[in-house]
């Protein structure tokens, strides 16, 4: 059981490693400024949602579980306001450019 | 949506300016008055209980492990008058089964989201079709607006970046040819049911 839950622990954080990675490669390749908030808001989001799920079976309950979790969710709100905020301060330079703003479909 | 992305930086930032001690927004007439207040409670509580979580304080008692404590406290009625300024109690029933089903959609759509993402920023060839669109939200501005600019901002392939002339949010995607408009729309969906404002069209 406890071998199980290693397993699982290194699987879960080795994905989350993959998918910070994989956000910092798009931070690097993407671009211009708004599709790579995209990649880090994202990519981030998801690679600490898989870390802190992988240490939940390590540390002791309830506290260090629920600092964890609580921890994923402060990180999620603050990227997800941050993001807009930057989004909406890049755009201008942006948005001039770009085609009209009719949907596409 | 200048004054919603303000509220939410105000929100966000950090530990706030020394705390006044009154913890109601303002002071109604008789009797009005019972109702902020047990908001206030409920709120100071909430932030004191997510103060004790990251601190995490540990026994035995001690005269340190006391003055740990009554640090927590200021913060927790700072972040609750700052609350109640910022988001004032309104009176309206949460659908907790609602809830439920976008915290699921939110979660699902997230792995969705943080995939795609790397999935274009990996392959060899970027696979890209940036642009934008926007979207006439049935959400009125204030609070439930922001709430969907935040949670939009992590479904896959959107990015909110303001609100144009007419009011409509304009999303910034990474890839136009997804069927975008299709996902939002069902966000806002779940979200109006939780707020409990959905009229059951749609």
């Amino acid at each position: 059981m406890t071998l199980a839950l290693t397993l699982f622990t290194l699987i879960a954080i080795s994905l989350g490693a993959i998918f910070f990675l994989a956000g910092t490669v798009g931070l690097l390749r993407f671009p211009d400024t708004l599709t790579r908030l995209h990649a880090l808001t994202k990519a981030d989001n998801l690679g600490l949602g898989l870390i802190v799920l992988g240490l939940l079976p390590q540390v002791d309950w309830p506290v260090g579980g629920l600092k964890l979790i609580a921890v994923w969710l402060v990180v999620l709100l603050a990227g997800a306001t941050v993001g807009q905020l930057m989004a909406k301060a890049a755009r201008s330079d942006a948005w001039n450019g770009s085609t009209d703003l009719e949907p596409p479909r | 949506m200048e004054r919603i992305s303000t509220q939410n930086a105000v929100e966000m930032g950090p530990p706030l300016p020394p705390a006044p001690s009154p913890t109601l927004p303002r002071k109604g007439g008789g009797g009005d008055r019972l109702l902020p207040a047990r908001f206030a409670l409920a709120r100071g509580i909430a932030f004191y209980g997510c103060w004790l979580l990251l601190a995490d304080p540990r026994l035995p008692v001690t005269t340190e492990l006391l003055a740990d404590l009554a640090v927590g406290v200021p913060a927790a009625v700072a972040a609750t008058w700052s609350s109640l300024h910022l988001l004032p109690p309104t009176v309206g029933r949460m659908r907790y089964g609602a809830l439920a089903r976008l915290i699921w959609r939110l979660l699902s759509q997230s792995v969705v989201s943080g995939v795609d993402v790397a999935r274009r920023a990996l392959s060899p060839r970027l696979s890209l079709q940036p642009g934008y669109l926007t979207y006439p939200t049935r959400l009125p501005p204030g609070p439930g607006r922001a709430v969907f600019g935040a949670l939009t901002s992590l479904m896959p392939g959107t990015l909110p970046v303001g609100t144009d002339a007419a009011g409509r949010l304009i999303y910034h995607c990474l890839d136009v040819t997804q069927p975008v408009a299709e996902s939002l729309a069902i966000d806002e969906m779940l979200l109006l049911r939780v707020l409990g404002e959905d009229d059951g069209h749609r």
